[in-house]
């Protein structure tokens, strides 16, 4: 006890020394705090993003993979040029996942939810028919399931870039690529695109997959959606779409929808609810309004997946099947669809667990596993991960110098107090009493000066945050202007590119939720100091104390008090 | 009573002997002085009798205990009360500062040590405002008065004193020398280093040191 009195006594009689040592650590703690507090905000903004996240994830083809492989097998036999024959012949050995499959991985204990949704392109029948916004459509619109044979369902959906860089496909389970001139017989080869329509059908699993309507893309202004999981062949159409071919819920609510490789065969449905689409406009903006009317969104057509399911099995079970004598291939006039299956995860630790769950769970090397959203949200971080890094720099940097300054002092202040030691000692305080004493002059300065640091930098920490947040984001914001200057346009795979981000055929999910964000980077935080920055500068002070005393210390044990009053005298 | 006996007690610097096979003992209730002239290892014998250091060869007995076998600290806070040459008092402290120090850093328990150390600074000729006074700003003679009051404070049987009387003039050395005396009275054993032949007389017993360089 004594120790500590003679510690306060020794304080208040030394007021210039401890002034000044107090000074260098109110400094240090202010700009320690600083540190910390930006460390912290960084960390919490990083949680708080992570944790609002809706974290979503597909699985595809690895087409990129795929071509590598080619790529290395055409130098091992010393080919020159890429092996096409050999990558199609490879891509179409390779199914797309059955729903079976999808529903296979979805086990994974990461998996928070699945969805999934199918997708076919049918035709409209005289009187319905799609949003056209060309002339030269509408005038060859009785031939245009002949003059697109060549294209593919969803063609412009289907080969999507992955926020990763990596060339993926999705497509459905009976869907690879057929040559063009195999198209041309009513039906399509079996296992192959089919025809383009007119329009998309999808068809959802759920509700909860139908994210353009939760992330606010489409509402819902007449009638209602249809009942999740119905069977009935019920749908919602765009306000356009309605529009256009004068249907109205009340007298004129069915629509007959044809298979365009087999137009003999239509499908009844009934429009239970119309829908606008905010982004419509924006999409098709453009003259041209998309390589095909199926591709706009003001001709999707969304029901149940049942529903769909059931008009695909109808399809199937009417379809005219031949087989080519020559080639032996087997054409078929059935509507193809095409599944795409949508995880969702709690965070991303469990994104990237089931990465490797997925293939644990049985599947194959030649797909992988992708999240727009995850990419995004890495992105977004960016500027925050400068800053914390420049935070971490800065803070190790002032500790340094801090604690060398502090080490100095002290060996200064031991030195000018040498013969107080030697007194101590002579009288009978033992040596670790000394140093204690020190320690604990030395704890109490750095205390009061951390307090007072904390509260300085506490205030000064939320608007400096902000302020140098406000920079990385600027200055992350004139790098993508300057390169999009340079193209004319936004770059790809850069943030607010979310046409190249979206997976394809999936129902949007969270990557409009997040690409929304996307190019907004986390530019606020909303506290900087809190109880953990607080215990960490006061472990901080404690330390620097430590450390300080540590050499104070020495320099105590190695006096002889007999040395040090025999030289004084 | 013997209190402090030494045996053969040897001391060198280095190559340099100081001290050769020296033999005194101590008694309690009696003033010693220990007389030589400069050089002749006074403050050594001082240093080695108030554990500051230990003899080459030889022992010291304090109670008939080795020193060597008592904790040093131990025995400079608790058994032996030193007044040195130039006081070593903390300059920083008050007079009663410092009597409390010593108190506290002896562990012995006093019901009211403020009181204690108020009334021993006033035996030894310190008011009150002197006792609250910083060392730095009382003269040679109270520094000499503290120095005394802070070796008593923790009622010690061997006193050492370190030309106590050097520097003060004649009617604070009279005062000082009492104050000795009157604690030989008390039982306490007094040993006084000096060289002064005034203060020699006046102890009961005196042992003189050779100068072994000369």
């Amino acid at each position: 006890m004594y120790i500590v009195k003679n510690a306060l006594k020794n304080l208040s009689r030394s007021k210039g020394r401890n002034s000044l040592i107090g000074i260098i650590v109110f400094v240090i703690a202010v700009s320690a705090c600083l540190g910390l507090s930006i460390r912290r905000a960084s960390d919490q903004a990083k949680e708080e993003a992570s944790a609002a996240l809706q974290i979503t994830a597909q699985i595809s083809i690895d087409r990129e993979q795929m071509m590598q492989s080619v790529q290395k097998n055409a130098a091992a036999g010393r080919e020159q040029t890429f092996d096409r024959s050999g990558f199609r012949e490879n891509f179409q050995q390779t199914q797309a996942l059955t729903i079976e499959e999808l529903l296979t991985y979805a086990e994974a204990s990461t998996v928070q939810s699945f969805d999934y949704s199918l997708t076919a392109s049918v035709n409209g029948s005289d009187s319905f028919e799609p949003v056209e916004t060309t002339e030269s459509e509408e005038e060859d619109e009785d031939d245009a399931s002949d003059s697109e044979a060549g294209s593919t369902a969803n063609a412009a959906e289907t080969q999507p870039t992955s926020p990763n860089g990596r060339m993926t496909e999705q497509r459905g389970a009976e869907l690879p690529q057929a040559p063009a001139e195999e198209k041309s017989k009513g039906g399509f080869r079996k296992g192959t695109m089919g025809t383009q329509g007119e329009f998309t059908l999808t068809g959802y699993s759920s509700d909860r997959a139908m994210t353009d309507f939760f992330n606010g893309v489409c509402t819902v202004t007449e009638g209602q959606m249809f009942a999740e999981g119905t069977e009935e062949y019920q749908c919602v159409i765009s306000d356009e779409l309605a529009l256009y071919n004068n249907i109205d819920l009340a007298s004129n609510c069915a629509i007959t929808i044809t298979n365009p490789n087999q137009e003999e065969e239509s499908y009844t449905l009934t429009v239970v609810g119309i829908y606008h689409n905010s982004q419509s406009t924006v999409t098709s903006g453009g003259r041209m309004g998309g390589f095909s009317t199926s591709t706009d969104p003001a001709n999707q057509i969304y029901l149940s997946y049942p529903a769909l399911r059931s008009i695909l099995d109808a399809s199937q079970s009417v379809a005219v099947t031949e087989t080519d004598e020559q080639s032996g291939s087997e054409t078929t006039t059935a509507l193809p669809g095409q599944t795409a299956g949508t995880y969702s995860f709690a965070t991303v630790e469990d994104y990237e667990t089931f990465t490797s769950e997925a293939y644990e769970l049985g599947l194959s090397e030649a797909y992988t596993i992708t999240s727009s959203d995850v990419s995004a949200y890495e992105e977004s971080l960016l500027p925050l991960e400068h800053l914390n890094q420049m935070a971490l720099y800065f803070l190790l940097v002032v500790l340094g110098i801090g604690a060398v300054i502090l080490i100095v002092l002290n060996i200064f202040s031991v030195r000018e107090r040498k013969y107080e030691v030697g007194v101590l000692t002579a009288i009978g305080m033992r040596k670790y009493k000394v140093s204690l004493q020190f320690l604990v002059e030395t704890l109490l300065v750095t205390l009061l000066a951390i307090v007072l640091g904390a509260a300085a930098g506490g205030a000064a920490s939320l608007p400096v945050t902000n302020s140098l947040l406000e920079s990385q984001v600027e200055a992350q914001q004139t790098e993508e202007e300057t390169n999009s200057q340079a193209f004319g346009r936004s770059i790809g795979g850069a943030p607010g590119q979310q046409a190249e981000r979206k997976p394809q055929a999936a129902p949007s999910s969270a990557a409009d939720h997040f690409s929304d964000r996307a190019g907004q980077y986390i530019s606020q935080v909303d506290s900087a100091m809190d109880l953990t920055v607080l215990l960490q500068l006061l472990g901080i002070g404690l330390g620097l104390a430590l450390l300080a005393s540590t050499a104070s210390i020495i320099f105590i044990m190695r006096y002889q008090p007999l040395k040090i009053l025999a030289n004084r005298d | 009573m013997e209190l402090l006996k030494l045996e053969n007690v040897c001391f060198s610097y280095g190559k340099t002997q100081v001290l050769d096979r020296i033999s005194y003992t101590f008694e309690n209730g009696k003033i010693y002085s220990i007389i030589g002239r400069s050089g002749a290892g006074k403050t050594t014998l001082l240093s080695l009798l108030s554990g500051l250091s230990l003899p080459s060869s030889g022992s010291i007995y304090y109670q008939e205990r080795n020193l060597k076998k008592i904790n040093p600290y131990q025995f400079r806070s608790r058994y032996v009360g030193v007044v040195f040459q130039n006081f070593n008092l903390l300059t920083r402290f008050t007079a009663l500062e410092n009597v409390l120090l010593s108190m506290d850093i002896s562990g012995k328990k006093y019901p009211n040590k403020k009181r204690r150390a108020y009334e021993l600074l006033e035996e030894v000729g310190l008011s009150r405002s002197e006792a609250d006074r910083r060392v730095l700003k009382l003269s040679g003679g109270q520094q000499q008065r503290v120095a005394i009051a802070r070796a008593l404070s923790y009622e010690p049987d061997l006193i050492l004193a370190d030309e106590p009387t050097g520097n003060l003039d004649q009617e604070t050395q009279n005062e000082i020398l009492g104050i000795l005396k009157k604690l030989a009275q008390q039982g306490k054993c007094v040993i006084l280093v000096t060289h002064s032949p005034e203060v020699a007389q006046q102890s009961d017993e005196v042992y003189t040191l050779q100068n072994m360089c000369s």
